[in-house]
């Protein structure tokens, strides 16, 4: 080798030397938590893992104190969820990670128990540890909601309900819609066709137009795309309730209202606890946050701050029930359930076959609902399974 | 009770997001060149006309773009899989990296940007027809287009000189060659045709059929185009008939989801493609009938001039 090729490769080394070393001193000194989130789909899936980014991206521009990583479209296996856990704490520096998934489940107890000084927080999971808190939003109150509006609006009705899974979340969901449809108008049936698939717009919009096809004018769905909401656009006299990102604006004059999550609320909770100190690494194991709209962690509408479409108002406004009007009556339900003086899961209840499952004035538990809901109530048509 | 026209006009909305880049695919294979990038292709070319679409207001720049990226895409195929003769098989597939890749940065500026989409469109006299003209004439002009693709693309292969060229070239490049064809040419223009009717078909899906953009919002279906152009025997007319029998799948099991479990009913168009397969499988393992209709000879052989 010549000589200028030494020289070459020292400059060259010694450059990198000098990155490395500078490297460490350039980020900002002030950064004291640094959350790591685990998604389980692509941040562009406006669904599930977009709601949750949106939440990121709002504490870390609220927070000085604050920085976050995130990985995509991580596997539900337990191996996948350890190895984005090992890069986001020991490549990334993350000293908090958020698991958002329900499949994530093991794989964040196993990852934990590797990293016992890192705080982990698991979304929609049960199981915990001294470093494994949980936490959940439910959206089972704007399902009611809707469906009472739903119940009032429909022509037919006929409603049906595009759903990912019958898992008790989702059949959980149905209910209360099929029970706010049928308060409105003891008539209404709600017929489920299911697309096992948390995300796919074409089978999304395939299953939504074969219930339009069945009569129904009214739609809700668990999908994580706006597939539902432009079947319906498409139809004339078709409605239907956007669900868990504001989708009013691709279905402008076919939204009536739908249900939205606040992520960020409950990530600017959390992560202002493990700064102030309140959590660390081994109080977690009774950290178990469910919030619903008391906690303003769901919020009604198919856009932020529109909780009923314009479009649909005068409508309800004009339909009396009692001494009031519908549009007053959903809104009343909807302060009540704010204020927990309203639960829509109380008795009497009936399953599909007729049996009744919470007799007169009983409430249904957090269990009932969470864990062993895999009934149908009386009035929607499909199994759920 | 249930509204056939509804059920029937979803099938052809459904089928022509399959039948636009199939035709395409045909090309490219009759040339002698497989492009497993399909899937790619489609993703990306769905991101990008539906991001130029919004940014310029103008639905058929979108359009437009999406093709063109469909092109520049198959264009990478070509130069490696014709100009430097290298694997096909990993070129496509690599292609489909690519594109879902490409499809993630290209969408990122307008996920939950909602724009007004292509129209369907009112065919005088056609549309006015009872049942069949409401369940074929009341689409969007891209589904019209891929009707008047099919005879098109049949006539040019089979009934014209340039179509026994494309013919000759995939199944002997050296007869042909030395014939003075050029074959190298042939095969960059069908492979960029296959490119483009694959951009036109990511066009269609965010434009024309869910009128959004998510990301991965295909779900791998492109990859049923590669079975889709076996299952036609590598002729239009038979690509026609193929997207209707897998969009007749893709939309019946959400209406036999009473009678019929819905894993059943998933694994439909899976099952059936296996089904085609194995049964072409059997006919075309008579030679005679598979020079007729087989797949070409020299598919995904690299032509290298001597």
């Amino acid at each position: 080798m010549k000589k200028s090729t030494y020289s070459r490769i020292f400059l060259i080394f010694g450059i990198l030397m000098l990155l490395v070393a500078f490297s460490g001193c350039t980020g900002p000194e002030a950064v004291k938590v640094k959350a790591g989130f685990i998604y389980v789909g692509p941040i562009g899936d406006y669904g599930w893992t977009n709601a949750h980014d949106v939440g990121r991206v709002y504490v870390d521009e609220k927070y000085s104190w604050l920085g976050t990583e995130y990985i995509e479209t991580v596997g539900e296996d337990i191996a996948s969820v350890k190895e984005a856990a090992d890069t986001l704490i020991t490549v990334k520096g993350c000293n908090v990670i958020f698991t958002t998934s329900f499949g994530f489940m093991d794989g964040t107890i196993a990852a934990a128990a590797e990293h016992p000084d890192t705080l982990f927080f698991h979304c929609s999971g049960y199981k915990r540890a001294a470093n494994v808190g949980t936490y959940f939003a439910d959206l089972y109150q704007m399902y009611y909601l809707n469906g009472m509006m739903a119940g009032y609006l429909s022509n037919t009705t006929k409603a049906g309900y595009v759903g990912a899974f019958p898992i008790p979340e989702v059949i959980r969901h149905i209910n209360a819609f099929t029970l706010g449809m049928k308060a409105a108008n003891n008539d209404s049936t709600v017929e489920v066709t299911w697309i096992n698939s948390w995300y796919d717009p074409t089978a999304a919009t395939s299953a939504a137009n074969s219930l339009i096809g069945k009569g129904v004018d009214m739609l809700a769905f668990t999908e994580d795309s706006p597939a539902v909401m432009q079947a319906a656009e498409e139809e004339d006299d078709v409605y239907a309730f956007s669900h868990y990102s504001p989708m009013q604006s691709y279905a402008p004059e076919s939204t009536i209202s739908g249900q939205l999550a606040h992520w960020d609320i409950m990530y600017d909770e959390i992560l202002s606890k493990v700064y102030d100190g309140t959590y660390n690494s081994t109080n977690l194991s009774d950290v178990d946050y469910l919030w619903f709209l008391k906690e303003g962690a769901v919020e009604l509408g198919g856009n932020f701050d529109v909780p009923i479409n314009p479009l649909f108002v005068p409508e309800l406004q004009s339909i009396t029930v009692g001494a009031t009007n519908a549009y007053d009556y959903i809104m009343d339900k909807h302060d009540k359930m704010a204020a927990e003086t309203f639960f829509p899961f109380t008795g009497p209840i009936y399953a599909q076959n007729g049996t009744l499952m919470f007799a007169a004035g009983v409430q249904a538990t957090i269990p009932d609902l969470f864990t062993y809901m895999d009934w149908f109530v009386d009035g929607v048509i499909g199994t759920p399974g | 009770m249930v509204d056939y026209i509804l059920m029937f006009s979803s099938i052809v909305a459904a089928a022509t997001f399959f039948l636009l880049p199939t035709l395409g695919e045909i090309y490219a294979e009759r040339s002698g060149i497989l492009n497993l990038g399909i899937e790619g292709m489609i993703i990306a070319s769905a991101a990008f006309s539906y991001a130029i679409a919004y940014s310029t207001q103008n639905l058929w720049i979108g359009v437009l773009s999406g093709m063109l990226l469909g092109g520049v895409l198959s264009g990478i195929h070509a130069i490696i899989s014709i100009t430097f003769t290298r694997t096909q098989v990993v070129s496509g597939i690599g292609l489909t990296i690519l594109g879902t890749g490409l499809s993630g940065i290209l969408g990122r500026g307008v996920i939950g940007k909602a724009i007004d989409t292509l129209e369907n469109v009112h065919i005088p006299f056609l549309s006015d027809i009872p049942f069949i003209g409401e369940i074929f004439f009341d689409h969007p002009i891209l589904v019209y287009f891929s009707y008047i693709m099919v005879p098109i693309c049949w006539f040019i292969l089979y009934k014209t000189r340039i179509g026994i060229l494309i013919r000759s070239v995939g199944e002997n490049p050296e007869a042909a060659y030395n014939q003075g064809v050029n074959v190298n040419l042939l095969r960059f223009a069908c492979v960029i045709f296959g490119g483009m009717m694959s951009g036109l078909g990511g066009a269609y899906l965010s434009l024309g059929y869910l009128n959004f953009w998510s990301e991965g919002m295909t779900q791998g279906r492109g990859w049923i185009v590669i079975a889709l152009v076996v299952v036609a025997l590598w002729n239009p007319l038979g690509a026609f008939l193929g997207s209707y029998i897998f969009g007749t799948f893709d939309v019946m099991k959400y209406y036999f989801q009473q009678f019929l479990p819905t894993p059943v009913l998933k694994m439909a168009p899976h099952v059936s493609t296996i089904l085609f397969l194995a049964i072409w499988g059997i006919i075309l393992s008579r030679q005679k009938v598979k020079s007729i209709v087989g797949a070409p000879t020299s598919l995904a052989v690299p032509f290298e001039k001597s």
